[in-house]
């Protein structure tokens, strides 16, 4: 099913965009904590800045004194003093 | 968060360092075998410290392998390890437990006594007395029965209104309220005599004062029998005019007078006894302050019993008050015996009796009467008694 279609079905149906299209949900709370559901694996991490591999390409994001709070399978955890979440293609 | 913060506490995790290239693939490899990691700290380059629990972090040590990463634990944290550490240090444990048991068993003697009163020398000769029956620094705490000295407390001190004794972790605290006796007449204070009960004149010698009533005349409580206006002079009605006449003094004087008791009894035709069959059964039962757990081995096979505490034990003193008590019941059997109107009438008699000997304690009796009849139902024997005696019925009052 192609992308055009899935987005319009789920325009119709009223339902949640990232379980239909697959696509990572990035909440940001604050400039403390960021919360990836849906990741595919860290990339990089370092104390400020962590690589997160997604189906939509990879999310970093940068600030200082970053730590990965948790890490399950489809759920990260990052926090610290944020200061810009950016998508790499 | 809180729950699961505390879950891992209970069962122990351990803080690790991970070193090598490739931590983000260890993490990665861990995140899909669904082992648990959290805390994940950069150190370093090639430095990551984490927080793992045990049974995940024994999954992930072939991973690390496979990564080409180093585990090192730095820190073992729980209760799980706290409790393995104290399983090698036995003598700390012992030593722990020593020092509890240490308070507790010094916390278990008197150490000092306390006597709160305003009175100085009463306090100080309370503690004397106190000492001299045993109530020392040092003394084991539960034994004492603080009743038992209140009691010796209040007779030996006429003037304590009130006595608590209290034991306060091992401090013996006693509490005394001096009595505020009623003030004294004394001697010159103008008074006059009055009846306290109804009565007979019998005899009436007023050694100071004027005698207002005279021998077989009928006076009632609180009839003044002794004046302490005493007159001057023969004009009585002058001295209503001048009052200067009239002169005020202590009265004194013995008022003898005939008064009269009467006492009465019931006593059933038929009486019911209980006696013991002989049967008894033993148990224990745990008493928390008024709350009481028993220990029966099934029912009480008795359908009438009589419960005697043999022994108590006291097990945590007064204020949690824990007793365990040794109990027995007793297995009990009525009989009816019919006493009939005779005996019946001879045990009121005796009942009457000793009542007329409380009552004529230090007084004479001059009559005594004594009635036997049948109640109305035929059921019981009234014992009836009228006794008259001769007492001192006066009794001093001070004239406002």
């Amino acid at each position: 099913m192609s992308e055009i279609i899935k987005r319009k079905i789920s325009d119709a149906l009223d339902l949640p965009q990232d379980i239909i299209l697959n696509v990572p949900r990035v909440v940001v709370t604050g400039k403390i904590a960021v919360f990836i559901e849906n990741h595919k694996g860290i990339v990089e991490y370092n104390s400020d800045s962590v690589k997160i591999n997604t189906s939509v390409g990879v999310v970093c994001i940068k600030g200082k004194q970053l730590l990965i709070k948790t890490i399950v399978a489809d759920e990260i955890t990052v926090e610290g003093e944020i200061s810009a979440v950016e998508f790499e293609e | 968060m809180l729950l699961i913060k505390l879950w891992h506490y209970f069962f122990g995790y351990v803080i690790i360092k991970i070193v090598g290239e490739y931590a983000e693939r260890l993490l990665n490899q861990a995140a899909l075998q669904k082992l648990y990691l959290w805390d994940i700290k950069r150190e370093n380059s090639n430095e990551l410290t984490a927080k793992i629990s045990i049974r995940h972090f024994f999954k992930l040590a072939p991973l690390a392998r496979k990564t080409r990463c180093r585990i090192r634990i730095i820190k073992r944290v729980g209760l799980f390890f706290a409790i393995l550490k104290l399983k090698r240090r036995k003598s700390f444990l012992v030593g722990a437990l020593l020092f509890i048991a240490a308070v507790y068993f010094m916390s278990s003697f008197i150490w000092s006594i306390e006597v709160t009163c305003p009175d100085e020398e009463l306090k100080l000769s309370v503690i004397e007395h106190l000492r001299q029956w045993g109530i020392k620094e040092g003394i084991f705490k539960y034994g004492i029965d603080k009743e038992y000295y209140i009691d010796k407390l209040l007779t030996e001190y006429k003037d304590l209104a009130w006595a608590e004794i209290e034991i306060r972790g091992s401090r013996f605290i006693v509490e005394l309220v001096k009595k505020q006796l009623p003030p004294e007449l004394e001697e010159n204070t103008p008074c006059d005599i009055i009846a306290s009960k109804d009565g007979i004149i019998e005899e009436i010698i007023a050694l100071r004062g004027e005698a207002l009533v005279k021998p077989g005349q009928t006076v009632s409580k609180g009839d003044v029998l002794i004046t302490g206006k005493v007159t001057i002079g023969q004009d009585v009605s002058n001295e209503e005019q001048n009052g200067g006449n009239t002169l005020l003094v202590h009265a004194e004087g013995i008022v003898k007078a005939r008064v009269w008791y009467q006492k009465a009894i019931k006593v059933p035709l038929v009486e019911i006894k209980k006696i013991p069959t002989g049967n008894s059964k033993k148990s224990l039962v745990l008493q928390f302050q008024n709350h009481i757990f028993n220990f029966h081995l099934g029912n009480i096979p008795y359908t009438l019993y009589e419960k005697k505490i043999l022994k108590e034990i006291n097990i945590l003193p007064k204020p949690v008050g824990l007793k365990l008590n040794m109990v027995e019941y007793v297995e009990m059997e009525t009989t009816k015996e019919f006493l009939g109107v005779e005996k019946a009438s001879r045990k009121a008699e005796a009942y009457l009796l000793s009542q007329l000997e409380e009552i004529s304690n230090e007084n004479d009796i001059t009559q005594k009467k004594m009635e036997f009849m049948l109640d109305s139902d035929e059921q019981s024997v009234i014992g009836s008694m009228i006794i008259e005696v001769v007492e001192d019925i006066g009794q001093k009052k001070q004239i406002q």
